[in-house]
């Protein structure tokens, strides 16, 4: 899909702009808005860069910058912070080799920290995309990774 | 119901509007609540906190600029607990300030620190943390620099970039600590912004400050400060000019006054530059030899008198003309036309109003007997309907712009006819782009819809129209002839949008028309601006508050000089001198006899030229003008103004008519002069002096009154403006309560014909100014071009103005700020063509029409249609006068700068 | 004694939240159809008797909030009015909305089409908080198959009223979970909360008066409908009529939700509910209500978890989060994790919160230190969110003092002791 074909999905209303900006920010590789993407948006709704880098700057879910093929969330809400969050914090920065907003060297992860993501029946808990995973601990979160990145080799694998 | 409530602030009664803003309330009655996010002119935001009171019966603690005042109402204002909150959040505020302070501005923050004790640290509560926050400074303007590090975060700029200017450059990056203010995607230098200032003026701490001057600006030294007028547009805003040595500093927008209420556009702000450039003509210059020698002023004057009187006993009085200037004051081209009247004794006297609104004025001469506009720029604001013809506003009257865009987010509804995309569509409801020179065939399209679906008003035809249905009737028959299928064919505007525009015009309660120099500027001008009173007189849209036609003037005193008799056909006040009575009135005045004064109508600014280059003008003095980049055909000016005996120019820089000179006379700007102007709303403010003219340059009446006496006409001497203004005001009976005093802190709109009237914000309210007392329709039937694109010349050629620059840019190149933005000449082309030609965007081309050539930079665009093309006409290297015709318009003798065959090419 | 009494949740767990029939052939869109065939007076009337407050944090009226937008504006707008579903369920330890939107769509949507005839709105919008992934899957399915058997959109079930419902996505911002905010980001702006008055019911969503109600709360609308005020009533206490769902987390034996009437203990909610005390520890503490919310002690576990008793105690009911801590948990650890919550969440608009966010974490991490100012430290936050909590714009900035004050009431002699913080949880 184009990016003009994502914006045409859309009436040029102001309202509209957090659906577009999810939904570009979504077709992009790397997760994030572009400049351009802010400049075709403020021209598809007829209003300036700045009312878009506004808004995009404000919601913490939008990245400004490329980011990796997956996101990850980590809950830093109390009850995650009760449940233990740390430890398994401590285990994905060590496992990634990255600090929180950062991008792994193989563009695969990007480790965010979040909100409460209402999962706290699962604490600690945290998602990957749209993946929600809960009870984590630190040999969960090593299995996690290691999904992601097998299936990531067998995806080059069948491209290949 | 009753308009006022009483309300206590602290026990004191207090009488407020209903409705209004106690914050605003409290400020008016010197209670020192303090605040930094509220302005009187945004929305309130509730940021800044500071201005919590207690409200009797109310909760909590609440922001008095949040509050509406109701009967009743008890503030508690001051108090213990209050006084200790509003420090505690001023200290918040210093803990995430950068305090380092240039004493380049007024910070209001910096002052209540003061206020509340906090300057000293011992007294402050909070730990500092702004180094931790890692503030951007953005420098990319040319402008101005943002330090968000000094920023407060009140929004005030960025309500006042998109509430008051109607811009929404500005935006807050980020949230909470972290966020800070942004233009566009975050760099200022390449955003949106178009460098009006208003963000600086309303900054209450040094966040956001001017760039130009800083160096001057920072010192303890007493400032001057000097309230004057605007010397670019038409719009006439009010400014404060403030003065370092002998140097203006920084220009502010003066609040709370008509017609801008601080607002201004990037010219006004940063536009001052030129006052003290380097290039100004300090001395009078002779031609000797070919070269221009410094000379004395007795000398230089001795010798333009005696070379008119030599002219004249030669040839007689019929041989020698004047240009007056749109740019002087109403003082100094009072005297220019009553030495053309008395010493040349003649009428040749004109101005570039010949090469603008000519035909607006004829025509709203002839149907409404005034040509001025019928309304006030605030009624922008408020109007149901605008309609924005031939009128690139945002760039050319962009502070008139700000009052239709606020009309606009208001609910106001906005029609833009216009040929090529102009910054106003993006706010239209409706973009109406006709061809170029098609516009009568659409107005008669939307009179044609408008009598249609019977959205005429019968009552005001009745009463207010000359011979009223009868007349009707006649214009009915011709606009018969624009079904929308056949004006579809003709401008290539669709049929819904025409309806559109015609439903939103007629059935408004007020609707407003703003026309411009696309309409004017036509051979068939006259006829155009007839159509639009035509469309406004069948829809009863003028004679009523909010209702009208206001042709925007180009130039800071276009009004001005007609008003005060710059034209070859009337005198001061718009009395013809083809009437006796007139005459003999002039003459008393003017001491003379009135035999004296010729009765015969003189010749128009082209006329001139024409008459120049037959050699029946021999001579000429010209006064702040530029004809040879101004007048169309230049080619024909240029050999015109060659075959001159003798050419005096009085100007404040060299230009391109200088050169042509036998002597050049150095006069003064608008900063070193005393006197009024007139502005677009017939609103008479005062210019007033601010620094002294550089080097023996001389003000501009005295010299004019100089060349007088050594010509034997010996005037009156003037002690000062004043009196010449009074002499003015003593002739044109619709300034005649007009005075200086009278309008020290804002100008009067004429009609103010006695000393206790007013002024009038709107014209035409109980009659019409033509002999019946009623309008008179006009109707005109389309006539297609004469002009054509053609195999050779396969592009129609239309011109215009910037933003950045003015005119012939004799002022606003002289200013680095403006060059910052815009510099250089183009052309703009429709993509599609471009390919079609097989240039690059960017490239070096030849625009070439059948009466010269010039060289440009080609730049593709979708704002023009296929086939069309628009170029700036300010820039010298690229003279596009050189390009365009002067067939003129036969009612106004206006050239038609907007359409010109052209073909474009390589250069080579 | 504690009833669980199941309104909102009682399809959750029994249907396939995908199937409309499942729902319907549970009774519904049955309520609808009653609704739709008494006049919305009647429809009004019937909620304001029920006594329903809503159940998005503050408690308001319902049944208020509705009458003020029918009767008091709609005649000067012509009725143009919107119904907006806040679903931007963001209080931490809450997730009640979501098992509603994911476990039974359909009520929430029934609900909010009786609530729109109730209004006369005919656009209704549900704002649901952009993480909530399955939540939006479900709810957009929902719409659709609604759609399809004439429960929404023109002319639903041929009575002649119309009305569509849009989903619209936050994107990461706590604050748009309060009212104001929540229409300002449904316009496509930044999250800035706006200045009251105007309340939504006079010039809410795009300048027009507009209904605005929890998920929860719309869930409880269709029982209502259908067996009456007088039933409602004869749940939960007096002042707090109905059912609540809480969500209880933290160190309990089996963290989860239920729906039980208003008026349980908290006692019976960690040992009935939860399953008790989470290996046995001994309890020392729970923070109801999420970051905005209170911490109550051992000495409040009996008492009524209603809005008006708890507000007595100068504790709050909020959201329904109920998150237990046992005594190895540190009240300073927790405080930490609430005040940065509120400092990343801060919108920055008005000039105590933005500051005195960031200034509350400036003094937390002194109390962190080992340092010798300990009880000045504890002051200072107490008077700091004093000051945001009377001088803020919007309840983000009036929220920190609950949780300080009630921590600092109830825990001071921990907070004063050097060796309070725990960067582990033990």
């Amino acid at each position: 899909m184009k990016k003009t074909d994502i914006l045409e999905k859309y009436p040029p209303k102001m309202e509209n702009v957090l659906l577009i900006l999810h939904d570009l920010q979504n077709h992009n590789r790397t997760n994030y808005l572009s400049e351009k993407d802010l400049s075709l948006v403020a021209q598809h709704l007829n209003t300036t860069l700045g009312s878009i880098y506004g808004v995009a700057s404000y919601y913490s879910m939008f990245s400004l910058t490329p980011r990796g093929k997956h996101i990850i969330r980590i809950c830093r809400s109390p009850v995650c912070h009760c449940a233990g969050v740390n430890d398994v914090f401590d285990e994905l920065t060590k496992l990634l080799k990255i600090d929180v907003g950062a991008t792994t060297s193989d563009k695969l992860f990007t480790l965010e920290t979040t909100e409460c993501l209402g999962q706290c029946d699962l604490a600690p808990a945290m998602t990957v995309d749209e993946e929600v995973y809960g009870h984590l601990t630190a040999a969960r979160i090593a299995t996690i990774i290691a999904q992601y990145r097998r299936k990531r080799s067998h995806g080059r694998r069948r491209r290949g | 119901m009753d308009n006022r409530v009483s309300i206590k602030i602290d026990g004191n009664q207090l009488s407020a509007r209903r409705g209004d803003n106690l914050l605003a309330v409290a400020q008016r009655n010197n209670v020192p609540i303090p605040s930094l996010c509220y302005h009187r002119k945004l929305t309130p935001t509730g940021a800044c906190r500071l201005c919590i009171v207690k409200i009797k019966g109310m909760g909590g603690w609440i922001a008095a600029c949040t509050v509406t005042v109701a009967e009743g109402m008890e503030v508690t204002a001051f108090d213990p607990e209050l006084e200790a909150a509003r420090r505690d959040i001023l200290d918040y505020l210093l803990s995430e300030h950068n305090e380092s302070f240039d004493r380049s501005y007024e910070d209001e923050f910096k002052a209540l620190i003061v206020r509340y004790g906090l300057d000293d640290p011992v007294r402050r509560r909070f730990p500092s943390v702004w180094k931790t926050l890692g503030q951007p400074i953005d420098d990319s303007s040319p402008v101005l620099t943002y330090d968000a590090s000094k920023c407060i975060k009140c929004f005030r700029c960025i309500k006042a970039c998109g509430e008051v200017q109607g811009k929404h450059v500005l935006s807050m990056a980020n949230r909470g600590i972290q966020s800070y203010i942004i233009a566009g995607l975050g760099v200022w230098g390449a955003s949106e912004c178009d460098g009006c200032g208003e963000c600086i003026q309303l900054c209450p701490t040094g966040a956001i400050v001017e760039k130009p001057n800083r160096d001057l600006l920072i010192t303890e030294t007493p400032e001057k400060r000097v309230v004057s007028i605007c010397p670019y547009c038409g719009v006439g805003c009010q400014i404060e000019l403030v003065v370092k040595g002998d140097r203006i500093a920084r220009v502010n927008g003066v609040e709370g006054v008509k017609p801008n209420d601080g607002r201004l556009c990037v010219k006004g702000r940063f536009g001052y530059e030129y006052v003290g450039h380097k290039d100004r003509l300090t001395q009078p210059l002779i031609k000797r030899d070919g070269q221009f020698q410094p000379a004395g002023w007795d000398e230089a004057l001795d010798l333009i008198a005696s070379k008119f009187k030599a002219i004249k006993a030669a040839y007689g009085n019929e041989a020698l003309a004047g240009y007056a200037s749109a740019k002087a004051t109403n003082e100094d081209n009072y005297l220019f036309q009553k030495f053309i009247r008395t010493a040349f004794g003649n009428n040749n006297v004109d101005y570039c109003t010949r090469l603008c609104h000519a035909s607006t004025v004829t025509a709203m001469l002839r149907a409404l007997g005034s040509g001025a506009g019928s309304n006030s720029i605030e009624d922008y604001a408020t109007a149901d309907c605008i309609l924005v013809t031939g009128n690139n506003m945002v760039e050319t009257h962009p502070v008139t712009a700000t009052y239709v865009k606020r009309g606009v987010a208001a609910g106001g509804k906005l029609i833009v006819i216009d040929p090529r995309w102009t910054p106003l569509v993006k706010h239209a409801d409706v973009w109406l782009q006709p061809k170029l020179g098609t516009d009568i065939a659409l107005l008669n399209g939307l009179m044609n819809a408008i009598i249609r679906e019977d959205w005429i008003d019968r009552d005001f035809i009745t009463h207010r129209v000359e011979r009223g249905l009868e007349a009707f009737e006649e214009l009915k028959d011709v606009v018969a002839d624009y079904p929308p299928e056949t004006v579809e064919a003709i401008t290539g505007v669709a049929q819904g949008k025409l309806l559109t525009a015609a439903r939103l015009f007629a059935k408004a309660d007020r609707a407003l028309i703003a026309t411009g120099m696309g309409c004017s500027q036509q051979v068939t001008g006259t006829h155009l601006v007839f159509s639009l009173i035509n469309l406004c007189l069948i829809s009863g849209q003028i004679g009523k508050i909010g209702s009208g036609l206001n042709p925007p003037r180009g130039q800071n005193n276009v009004q001005g000089a007609s008003d005060v008799g710059c034209l070859p056909m009337s005198y001061p006040g718009y009395l013809p001198v083809s009437d006796d009575a007139n005459r003999k009135k002039v003459a008393t005045v003017w001491n003379v006899s009135h035999e004296a004064l010729s009765g015969k109508v003189g010749l128009t600014t082209v006329e001139i030229m024409q008459a120049a280059y037959a050699g029946s003008i021999k001579g000429m003095y010209i006064m702040g003008e530029n004809p040879m980049l101004t007048d169309p055909n230049l080619n024909h000016t240029r050999e015109s103004i060659q075959r001159l005996e003798f050419l005096v120019v009085q100007d404040i820089f060299p230009t391109e008519t200088t050169a042509y000179a036998d002597v050049i006379l150095p006069g003064v700007t608008f900063a070193e002069k005393n006197g009024t102007f007139v502005n677009s709303d017939r609103r008479v403010s005062r210019v007033r002096k601010a620094v002294d003219p550089p080097g023996s340059a001389r003000q501009d009446w005295k010299i004019i009154w100089e060349v007088a006496q050594r010509m034997g006409y010996p005037m009156k001497p003037y002690a000062d403006e004043t009196e010449i203004f009074n002499e003015i005001a003593a002739v044109a009976p619709f300034m005649a309560g007009i005075a200086y005093h009278r309008i020290d802190r804002e100008g009067i709109q004429w009609p103010c014909p006695t000393q206790g009237h007013p002024g009038t914000r709107t014209l035409f309210l109980k009659q019409f100014n033509t002999a019946s007392g009623r309008a008179i329709l006009h109707p005109v039937a389309y006539v297609p071009q004469t002009e054509k694109a053609d195999a050779d010349y396969p592009f129609l050629l239309n011109t215009g103005r910037i933003l950045y620059h003015y005119h012939t840019c004799t002022m606003s190149r002289r200013n680095q700020a403006l060059t910052d933005f815009s510099n250089r000449s183009y052309v703009l082309i429709h993509p599609e063509d471009v390919k079609r030609i097989g240039l690059k965007n960017g490239a070096r081309v030849k625009v070439a029409s059948r009466q010269g050539e010039i060289s440009t930079r080609l730049k593709a665009s979708n704002d023009v249609l296929p086939g069309e093309l628009f170029m700036p006409f300010h820039f010298g290297e690229s003279p596009v006068n050189e390009l365009t015709r002067d067939e003129l318009d036969p009612d106004s003798k206006i050239a038609p700068f907007k359409l010109t065959a052209c073909r474009v090419t390589a250069h080579q | 004694m504690m009833k669980a009494h199941k309104i909102a949740l009682r399809n959750v767990g029994e249907i396939n939240p995908a199937s409309i029939q499942d729902y319907m052939d549970r009774g519904g869109y049955e309520a609808l159809k009653k609704a739709l065939h008494t006049s919305p007076e009647k429809v009004i009337h019937d909620i304001i008797q029920s006594g329903l407050r809503g159940r998005g944090g503050a408690g308001f009226s319902t049944g208020l909030k509705k009458k003020y937008t029918s009767e008091a504006a709609c005649v000067l707008l012509e009725c143009m009015h919107y119904i907006v579903c806040n679903a931007d369920e963001g209080e931490p330890g809450t997730f009640k909305d979501r098992i509603i939107m994911e476990g039974d769509p359909h009520l929430l949507i029934e609900g909010m089409v009786i609530a729109a005839y109730a209004v006369g709105a005919e656009q209704g919008y549900i704002y649901i908080r952009g993480e909530y992934h399955q939540s939006i899957h479900m709810v957009r399915k929902a719409l659709a198959h609604a759609h399809a058997r004439g429960f929404l959109g023109h002319n639903i079930l041929g009575t002649g009223f119309s009305m569509d419902i849009e989903i619209k996505l936050g994107a990461g911002s706590y604050l748009c979970g309060e009212e104001l905010t929540l229409l300002e980001s449904l316009e496509g702006k930044r999250g800035y909360p706006r200045i009251k008055p105007p309340f939504p019911a006079e010039s809410g969503l795009f300048g027009m008066p507009t209904l605005i109600n929890n998920v929860e709360t719309l869930s409880h609308l269709p029982a209502i409908v259908i067996n009456g005020a007088h039933w409602y009533r004869g749940l939960g206490t007096e002042k707090s009529p109905g059912t609540k769902i809480f969500t209880i987390s933290g160190d309990v034996n089996s963290p989860g939700y239920a729906e039980v009437e208003m008026g349980v203990s908290l006692k019976e909610l960690i040992y009935l509910v939860a399953g008790g005390m989470k290996d046995g520890k001994p309890f020392k503490a729970a923070l109801l209500g999420g970051a905005a919310g209170t911490f109550v002690p051992e000495s409040l576990l009996d008492v009524s978890m209603d809005f008006d008793a708890l507000k007595e105690k100068e504790a709050v009911l909020g959201s329904g989060a109920v998150i237990v801590m046992s005594k190895d948990q540190s009240i300073l650890t927790m405080l930490d994790s609430i005040l940065r919550f509120f400092e990343h969440e801060s919108c920055g608009k008005c000039v105590p919160c933005r500051v005195g966010t960031k200034q509350l974490m400036v003094v937390l991490e002194k109390l962190k230190g080992a340092d010798n100012k300990r009880p000045d430290h504890i002051d200072s936050l107490v008077y700091q969110s004093e000051l945001m909590a009377k001088t803020s714009l919007c309840p983000l900035g009036q929220s920190p003092v609950l949780a300080i004050k009630s921590a600092v009431r109830y825990f001071r002699d921990e907070l004063e002791k050097p060796e309070s913080f725990q960067s582990r949880c033990q």
